[in-house]
């Protein structure tokens, strides 16, 4: 129950250009250019390339989010967990035209 | 489309992904065009230099292109790093070689970006690729043709050759 409260990364849509990104430690508001930037940056570090590389070294990443106004911890299980969410915002099945 | 992404973007974010490495690829090529045209300038081969000059500029354009479209739909055009640009070459002919290649391997990239847009229903950017299909058509044409002016004049001295280069 704790691991899952630690890995608990939630995006909710507040207006038409206000989000909120909810970590474990805080609640960071975001605008949708702020939103594109973080799934950049989480599409980045989740390369398999840049997941071999933070195993292999740190074994967790440190990232500015919201224009640099917040840094956040992440070890792999809650950066993958923040990728999810993200993939799920994001997500934009084609629309079925008849 | 998913609705929230939807009012603040009019095209697909996946495809936004693809045209972001497009405007990379783009800005490469016009990287190594202008390493061509350095190696032409400091050769005096004139024609060549203006042709790669031109080529480094026309990449350009097409990167900044692509770049407005994506900010102007309501994504994040990224800015690309642009390094490991060859400086060093052969000869001449390798030169057009290397520059039909790229082009054929921009194309490439070109038709999966259209077809990307297609299988998503992003038609705004299936329209906006179709000017970009068209231009890679006639980007490889003129490498083809200065290629068939060093089959049909091999063994002629370079500078004669240079000087069969169309400059428009």
């Amino acid at each position: 129950m704790k691991n899952e409260t630690a890995n608990s990364y939630e995006i909710k849509h507040l207006t038409f250009c206000k989000y909120e990104l909810i970590t474990p430690n805080k609640t960071i508001t975001l605008s949708f250019p702020q939103m594109l930037e973080l799934r950049r940056n989480i599409n980045e570090l989740t390369t398999f390339a840049s997941l071999t590389r933070i195993v292999n070294n740190e074994n967790f990443v440190l990232l500015f989010v919201a224009d640099k106004q917040h840094l956040i911890y992440l070890e792999i299980p809650q950066l993958l967990h923040l990728k999810e969410e993200i993939e799920l915002f994001f997500h934009a099945p084609a629309s079925i035209l008849v | 489309m998913n609705t929230i992404v939807r009012k603040q973007m009019s095209i697909h974010p996946d495809v936004m992904d693809m045209l972001n490495n497009q405007i990379g690829m783009e800005m490469k090529a016009s990287a190594a065009y202008l390493a061509m045209a350095s190696w032409c300038d400091q050769r005096e081969l004139l024609n060549s230099k203006a042709f790669f000059y031109k080529q480094a500029e026309e990449e350009r354009e097409h990167a900044m292109k692509i770049f407005k479209f994506v900010n102007d739909n309501g994504g994040a055009a990224i800015s690309p790093n642009v390094t490991n640009v060859n400086n060093e070459f052969e000869s001449l002919k390798s030169i057009y070689e290397t520059g039909l290649e790229h082009e054929i391997s921009v194309t490439e990239s070109i038709f999966k970006i259209f077809k990307a847009a297609r299988e998503k229903n992003d038609f705004i950017t299936e329209v906006f690729m179709q000017w970009f299909v068209s231009e890679q058509s006639e980007e490889e044409d003129s490498f083809r043709s200065i290629l068939d002016i060093f089959d049909l004049m091999e063994g002629m001295p370079l500078k004669m050759i240079d000087e069969r280069i169309p400059t428009e």
